[in-house]
């Protein structure tokens, strides 16, 4: 009885700060943002590295189109449909979430799904 | 002629183990004169190799590899590691590698003959298919058609100390693989007794320490060599030595459930087959040339069939053999809420879901391009929504189940561990609420410190400290999940709280970095035996007496004609600074400082990783 205590516990703290998190996630300034979107994209003319990391000239072009269009308020959705248009889906290093990539996307999870089945069911739930 | 020496050796060693496998069915050997023999296609394949590394150093250009791969004004350690900086000796190395395994295999003792025999063979099996993959493909003694006084160079980008040492200590994780997947084979033949567990799990554990420290070096090249400050990518490579090393990490889980009543022998063997074949599909996808990077030096397709062949001869023979032979059902587990069986199931299977996932991510846009014929990347992003998130549940255990106990439900002291917990979080939470607030820095500060200090509550509440071997080997899981706990917290800072600031900048100009005055000095060129290097010179922090000097520039190869960037690296044990000297426009240069808290965390945790593992490999 203890122990599972111990764990309700634990999941509380834990979720609760999850939640106070969130909350102060939106606040971001524009360079961090510009940061964040091109992490996220791959320098074209290099070799695995994202643009942010890049100082190619494709990279540096790519961060001042994605600045500008921050100011002008567009959306981070629509910059990368932007971009995509341009360049193809290779330039996204997070794959989109699309027909395609609804595998990719939601294998992880579904092997998450049995294995939590598969050691519920095994679990003996009597005290020992 | 020593590659002559070299190709008749290694042709010859191919032939002993065709005798020996041919030994079981027709020949019969002497137990003895079979260790013999195999000692001795060890040693002759070894000398294959020192033959090659020998026309390496002396400059052979008689010989087509070093023709091709090597220059006679390289340094003589780029001349040693040059042998493997191509794919025809990386192979041979592989080779090599796998008879040492063999060679050491040959004198364990504590395990039975007929067993210990038939493990070799198998051993025996894979070296015959890697060395007519050698032969036939990749034969690194062709002879130079053209006579020539003059070779076309090394890649400068692996002329360099930490990835000289990188190739050899990771095929040692990854060709050690190969001694566990023999030994689970011939566990599935011969199942007399669980003797045999004890033997994979040594062998395992070596495996897994040198893959370690194999990944480990690529990260710090990468770091160092690549010049943009960070140390991991989910490039394919890097995922590629990644999933052997998880799958490592479970196997490594699992055998320790064997010291407890429940042997899960069906899983282990799962698991050890399940290594093994991740290293050769690892390797197929690095040397086919399928995956661009650094890492593929020539794409042939012949080659990279061959390879493919040979991963579904291993893959395909093992896991048929897995099916046909299934060992007898073992003892039921014993799974309880919460005790030691039920964290090593859950720590399976998180880490087989993490391997599974990198593994679909790795070679998502090839089946993407061969269906529908567009180009994905499936990067960082990706991996970081998908495989942090599922490894969480894992970290939050291992803090705790060493101590679990394997038949109750009941932990010791665990009002200890409340409190502890509850006491950390408020501290990070204050400290996440004065520097500038993160989610995943909050969520992976707080789980690398519990891990720590939980280990650290662990080992002084639970056993009586005592400083002698025993000890250490007896507190050896909780040493190893420290290790994890810092290197979390050095992977948490370096890549969330990591600052950049960028800089134009003239000779002799003065600039604040954190605080600190630094004075960029002065460029200087300066010729090397093989290239030209150009470097800004910096000062940092001259207001002190004892101010550091930070080379930061690139380097010209004239060989191949290629440019390196070469970062400027200040360590401090708490920070990184790292300069990178940028391009030159209207007479200004481009400075980008990188300042990396705690990057020094990664390291020391993986250090203890692998120290942990050497420890482990001692016990018994």
């Amino acid at each position: 009885m203890k122990s599972s205590h111990f764990f309700r516990i634990l999941h509380i703290t834990i979720l609760s700060f999850m939640f106070f998190t969130f909350k102060i996630y939106a606040l971001e300034n524009i360079d961090e943002r510009v940061k964040n979107l091109t992490l996220e994209l791959r320098c074209m003319t290099c070799q695995n590295q994202s643009i942010y990391d890049s100082d190619a000239e494709f990279s540096n072009d790519i961060k001042k189109i994605v600045k500008q269009k921050l100011q002008a308020g567009e959306s981070e959705r629509d910059i990368k449909k932007f971009l995509v248009e341009r360049y193809g889906e290779y330039i996204l290093f997070r794959p989109l979430m699309n027909y395609n990539n609804i595998f990719l996307w939601s294998f992880p999870f579904i092997l998450l799904i049995i294995g939590v089945f598969f050691v519920l069911i095994k679990t003996k739930t009597k005290k020992a | 002629m020593s590659s002559l020496v070299g190709f008749l050796s290694l042709v010859f060693a191919i032939g002993i183990n065709f005798y020996l496998f041919l030994s079981r069915y027709i020949f019969k050997f002497q137990k003895q004169k079979f260790n013999l023999f195999t000692r001795f296609s060890s040693l002759l394949t070894l000398l294959s190799f020192f033959s090659l590394m020998y026309a390496y150093v002396v400059s052979d250009f008689s010989n087509y590899n070093v023709f091709q791969n090597s220059h006679s004004n390289k340094p003589l350690i780029y001349k040693i590691s040059g042998t493997w900086g191509n794919h025809e000796g990386s192979m041979l190395l592989w080779l090599s590698i796998l008879s040492i395994f063999s060679f050491f295999f040959s004198f364990t003792k504590n395990i039975d003959e007929s067993f210990k025999r038939l493990t070799l063979i198998i051993q025996s099996l894979l070296h015959i298919l890697f060395g007519l993959f050698i032969i036939f493909t990749s034969n690194p003694f062709l002879v130079n058609s053209i006579l020539v006084n003059e070779g076309l160079g090394l890649n400068p980008i692996l002329q360099d100390p930490g990835l000289a040492v990188h190739p050899p200590i990771l095929y040692g994780g990854y060709v050690g693989y190969s001694i566990v997947f023999s030994i689970a084979i011939a566990g599935l033949f011969q199942n007399t007794d669980d003797e045999w567990l004890y033997v994979a799990k040594k062998w395992s554990l070596i495996s897994w320490t040198f893959l370690t420290g194999g990944i480990a070096l690529g990260s710090y090249w990468a770091y160092y060599e690549l010049g943009w400050g960070g140390w991991w990518f989910w490039d394919p490579v890097e995922n590629v030595s990644l999933m052997p090393w998880i799958a490592g990490l479970a196997l490594v889980h699992s055998l320790m459930m064997v010291r407890g009543e429940q042997a899960i022998k069906k899983w282990i063997i799962f698991l050890s087959i399940l290594c093994f074949s991740l290293s050769v599909f690892g390797t197929f996808l690095v040397r086919s040339g399928i995956l661009t990077s650094v890492h593929s030096f020539a794409a042939d397709a012949s080659r990279g069939i061959f390879i493919l062949l040979i991963f579904f001869i291993v893959t395909g023979f093992g896991f048929l053999v897995f099916l046909l032979k299934e060992p007898k059902k073992s003892k039921t587990l014993n799974l309880l809420f919460i005790n030691k069986v039920s964290a090593l199931v859950i720590n399976n299977i998180l880490m087989i879901i993490a391997t599974l996932t990198i593994l679909l991510g790795t070679i998502y846009p090839i089946i993407i391009e061969v269906l529908y014929n567009k180009r994905i990347s499936v990067g960082g992003p990706y991996f970081n929504a998908t495989v942090i998130p599922i490894m969480i549940p894992g970290f939050l255990l291992m803090s705790i189940a060493p101590i679990l106990s394997w038949q109750t439900n009941k932990i010791q002291n665990s009002k200890k561990y409340v409190l502890g917990f509850i006491i950390l979080s408020v501290l990070v939470l204050i400290q996440s609420y004065f520097l500038n607030f993160n989610t995943w820095g909050f969520v992976g500060l707080l789980l690398g410190f519990w891990i720590i200090l939980a280990s650290i509550i662990a080992i002084f509440s639970s056993y009586n400290v005592k400083f002698n071997i025993k000890f250490f080997q007896i507190i050896n899981p909780h040493i190893a999940h420290i290790g994890v706990g810092i290197a979390i917290v050095g992977i948490t800072c370096s890549s969330v709280f990591q600052n950049e600031l960028d800089f134009n900048l003239n000779e002799g100009d003065e600039f604040n970095v954190n605080g600190k005055k630094v004075i960029f000095e002065k460029i200087e060129t300066t010729n090397e035996i093989n290239f030209q290097s150009l470097r800004g010179n910096f000062l940092f922090d001259i207001e002190k007496k004892q101010s550091k000097k930070i080379e930061a520039g690139k380097n010209y190869y004239p060989v191949s004609k290629m440019i390196t960037s070469e970062a400027g690296i200040l360590h401090q044990w708490n920070r990184d600074i790292y300069f990178i000297l940028g391009d030159q426009k209207n007479n200004e240069w481009f400075v980008k400082v990188l300042i990396n808290p705690f990057v020094s965390f990664i390291w020391l945790g993986v250090v203890i990783m692998i120290y942990s593992g050497f420890i482990a490999v001692t016990k018994r």
